[in-house]
């Protein structure tokens, strides 16, 4: 796994990552914020720093143009007419398109706009990327420090921090990669 | 208009839905989720049913963020 110039946020990974967010600005040169995204962001603390972080050229708002808008509309209905395929809407699909068209790493802590990258063929190749990539790709380029006694010690304080969770095999993937750096 | 979909990583993507659903469900605390107003209990049972927070935000009548919040009161993991 390689870090990438460009980035692309949706609005579940910003408001989730609000401990580690700075470490982004490690792994990403620059993290654009559609304008869909910003305008579901309501919350002081979040404002505030995106503010000071678009003040100093680390993020970017993403203006879409039309036939984004058009485009990700289009993905919007494909989810939707996938029988069972969990649905997305405008914000994350707009980051999709963008991943796909300018090829910028999506963020997204939205399953349903993972799945559709792994489900959907036109968009297998569009790197998309939870939390979790974020933080391999931090400990895998020194980014954060290998704590060889304990390797998954940023992603087990991530999920309790947020309270989310991720899936055994992923971590069980993790925790394989981080500790053959520790051989 | 015709969606080239793979077919087998469906089906892996809808047991792992399911899989998320068991853990949201298992984890919450009902006791907080029954206490709500009517609005808001009925968007927290939505969001463990579907992971869906946006749809489920709109339904408790708050935003995102708010919304997230109070799973986390509600012990409600995100399974991603």
């Amino acid at each position: 796994m390689v870090s990438s110039e460009f980035a692309i946020a949706d609005t579940c990974f910003l408001i989730d990552w609000a401990r580690y967010r700075d470490i982004l600005f490690k792994v990403f040169n620059v993290v654009f914020i559609p304008e869909t995204v910003l305008r579901e962001v309501k919350s002081e603390g979040t404002i505030t720093w995106i503010a000071s972080r678009l003040t100093e050229n680390k993020l970017a708002l993403y203006t879409e143009v039309e036939n984004e808008v058009e485009e990700a509309r289009r993905l919007v209905e494909i989810s939707r007419r996938i029988p069972h395929t969990l649905p997305i809407d405008l914000p994350e699909a707009i980051c999709l398109i963008v991943g796909r068209v300018r090829g910028y790493v999506v963020l997204t802590e939205n399953k349903g706009a993972i799945m559709i990258s792994e489900v959907i063929n036109e968009y297998r190749d569009v790197a998309v990327w939870r939390a979790l990539e974020v933080l391999l790709t931090a400990h895998l380029t020194g980014v954060l420090n290998i704590d060889c006694s304990d390797p998954l010690k940023h992603f087990m304080e991530y999920q309790e921090d947020t309270l989310h969770i991720f899936p055994r095999r992923d971590i069980t993937g993790v925790r394989n990669l981080i500790e053959s750096r520790c051989r | 208009m015709r969606v080239d979909v793979d077919e087998s990583r469906l089906r892996k993507w809808l047991e792992e839905a399911e899989e998320a659903r068991r853990i949201r469900k298992a984890m919450a605390n009902w006791e907080f989720i029954e206490k709500q107003v009517p609005r808001v209990r009925e968007a927290l049972k939505y969001y463990i049913e579907t992971g869906d927070i946006r749809r489920a935000s709109v339904l408790a009548g708050m935003d995102i963020e708010d919304f997230r919040e109070l799973l986390r009161r509600a012990n409600i993991p995100v399974v991603v």
